[in-house]
């Protein structure tokens, strides 16, 4: 046990390291990294938390975000909702799309394998994709909010104010479910069954109750960052989509099961990105950064584990 | 002896089909056969036991090599098609050294991490690729003869066939087995596991590669977008399990079910088929999760254990 805390630190302190050495040499990137980063894990931390507790690669990830900005935007445009208002009822909304979605299915393919839980999922994201673009045409929308486009100039630059919500909202929500799974009885069942579900299905825990309570908390974040995204994000039927990679690289770059190891991935990745795009005529290899760094990480994982 | 036999006359039957059908139909069983090749060579990997996906990456890694090859090198389509299957097995077999010591979902992301690399550094070296636009063909293979198109097509998807019956009737499918089932107890009895792992890769790769550049040629076109799009990676996947993996005859039927099922739902709703192909497979996962081959084979061996114990 010692070790891992060990472990932990010594990551930390290299991030902390990476931070501000970019501070130092190109404090714009280091900004707008944040920003992106912490969009990032805010998205990645559902995903992760599926992955980790339940168990389920959710291939409609990214298409249950992009939902999630379409009824941010019906709160906005029929009923005058302001963006951020309107997470607390899409939180409760994406908590019960939760329940439905895995009662009629997801429950069923939790002993099948990965391979038949992605093609579901799979099948599911194609299915809201389309009702998507029939319901509200392929034609992209937006919602504007006075505050979303405050700035602060910064030499001859601005820096959009609004972004430092996500890493902000993120920290928040990765604080109150650690105090979920460490303080109270569920959390904590749900801790247990993350770790070794045979053996907490043994000593009593209900663990069909779990995967369904988890689940939906991981849907219900996915509205809380849909609704906090939206009034920078153009609302289309594709605008999640290419998230669900991301957050399946960071999940996987983390480690299962490790919410903070999200946190501290997405900004390093963030940042990264920021860094590669602010180099002039290279801006489009940022995603290389992305996936490469996924890439590396893992394989040296997968060295040391195969050395110890 | 019989299954050959019928195997045969089945060629023979595929062969002379373009003298019979129209255009249209004949363009709707080549973008089956094209997604039949990708399904089958991924349920090839599959019976490793590692997931793939990669197979968008390949595929369009061997779109591009042969469009450049052919365009700006004066290779011949053929010759570019070769190549691009040469190719992507050289890389196949770089990469595999580091990746196929993963196992599970870390070899699946790393390998969907892979196609999107891939996809990067095309749309980034505009010169060769034609960047984010893409490049378009002058002329397609063969003057877009149809017939010459579909015959190699349908040779692509005919060694496929061999090579997945070759691999399940020979020593590869002991290996092959016996590393999904138990890598230890394989590991112990002798079998260099990675020598097999590196050799199913390779092969399956490239004729993801070859693929790849057929399909190119045949339309004349490639993009980013188009070319590494997850279409590539997620309906052969689909069809395979649709079918029912770990069989050759599983992803076979599986491509011909959905590959019509999703032509004919074009025709009757343009809009929106796309979600009575989601509905049905995730009825098929969730009520047939060994697919329909698969299932249908239980159930034959079922009955007769069944008609065994009677007797």
């Amino acid at each position: 046990m010692e070790k891992s805390i060990f472990r932990i630190n010594k990551t930390f302190l290299a991030f902390i390291i990476f931070l501000i050495v970019v501070a130092v040499w190109n404090p714009l990137a280091l900004i707008y990294g944040i920003q992106r980063g912490g969009l990032y894990s805010l998205i990645g931390l559902p995903l992760a938390l599926i992955l980790g507790i339940v168990g389920i690669l959710n291939l409609a990830h990214g298409d249950f975000l992009t939902l999630g900005l379409y009824i941010g935007y019906i709160f906005f445009n029929l009923w005058d909702v302001d963006p951020l208002i309107s997470s607390i009822p899409l939180f409760f909304i994406f908590f019960f799309i939760g329940i439905g979605l895995y009662l009629i299915s997801i429950r069923y393919v939790l002993k099948a394998g990965h391979l038949n839980q992605l093609l579901l999922t799979f099948g599911i994201s194609m299915i809201l994709i389309e009702f998507i673009k029939i319901i509200w045409t392929t034609r992209p929308r937006s919602v504007y909010t006075p505050y979303a486009s405050t700035s602060i100039p910064v030499g001859n630059l601005s820096i959009g104010i609004y972004e430092f919500i996500y890493p902000v909202v993120a920290i928040a929500i990765l604080i109150l479910l650690q105090l979920f799974l460490k303080k109270t009885r569920l959390g904590q069942a749900a801790s247990a069954v993350g770790q070794n579900p045979k053996g907490a299905e043994i000593i009593g825990i209900n663990t069909n109750f779990v995967y369904l309570m988890v689940f939906s908390i991981a849907f219900g974040i996915i509205g809380i960052a849909a609704s906090i995204m939206l009034p920078r994000t153009p609302v289309f039927p594709l605008s999640g989509n290419s998230f669900t990679l991301k957050s399946f690289a960071l999940a996987a770059m983390a480690g299962l099961g490790n919410l903070k190891g999200i946190l501290i991935g997405g900004i390093t990745l963030g940042v990264a990105e920021a860094i590669v795009q602010s180099i002039p005529g290279y801006s489009g290899w940022s995603d290389v950064v992305f996936f490469g760094v996924l890439i590396v990480v893992i394989l040296i994982n997968a060295n040391r584990r195969l050395e110890s | 002896m019989r299954n050959i036999l019928i195997f045969i006359i089945a060629t023979l039957i595929l062969i002379s089909l373009p003298f019979f059908t129209g255009a249209y139909f004949l363009h709707v069983l080549m973008t089956i056969l094209i997604y039949m090749t990708l399904a089958l060579s991924w349920d090839i990997m599959l019976r490793t036991g590692q997931l793939s996906f990669g197979i968008a990456g390949f595929f369009g890694v061997g779109a591009y090599a042969s469009i450049i090859t052919f365009s700006n090198f004066g290779f011949s389509p053929i010759l570019s098609i070769f190549f691009a299957a040469g190719l992507v097995a050289l890389i196949a077999a770089v990469l595999g050294f580091a990746v196929l010591k993963l196992r599970e979902i870390y070899f699946a992301i790393t390998t969907l991490a892979l196609t999107m690399v891939f996809s990067v550094i095309i749309r980034n070296i505009p010169k060769l690729t034609g960047g984010a636009s893409g490049k378009v063909l002058s002329n397609v293979i063969f003057n877009g003869d149809s017939t010459k198109i579909y015959w190699l097509i349908l040779s692509i998807a005919l060694i496929t066939i061999i090579i997945s019956e070759v691999f399940t009737k020979t020593r590869i499918q002991f290996a092959i087995n016996s590393i999904r089932n138990d890598e230890i107890i394989a590991k112990s009895s002798g079998i260099n596991i990675f020598k097999y792992l590196i050799f199913v890769f390779i092969i399956t790769s490239a004729l993801q590669g070859a693929t790849g550049a057929i399909y190119a040629q045949q339309y004349g076109f490639v993009s980013p977008e188009t070319t590494f799009s997850l279409d590539f990676l997620l309906l052969p996947m689909a069809m395979a399990l649709v079918g029912g993996i770990y069989s050759t005859w599983g992803a076979v039927i599986g491509a011909i079910i959905l590959g019509f099922a999703s032509e004919y739902l074009k025709l009757i709703m343009p809009y929106g088929h796309l979600i009575i192909y989601g509905v049905m497979i995730v009825l098929i996962i969730l009520f047939l999760p060994n697919g329909i081959y698969g299932t249908i084979i239980d159930k034959m061996y079922a009955r007769k254990a069944e008609a065994k114990s009677k007797t």
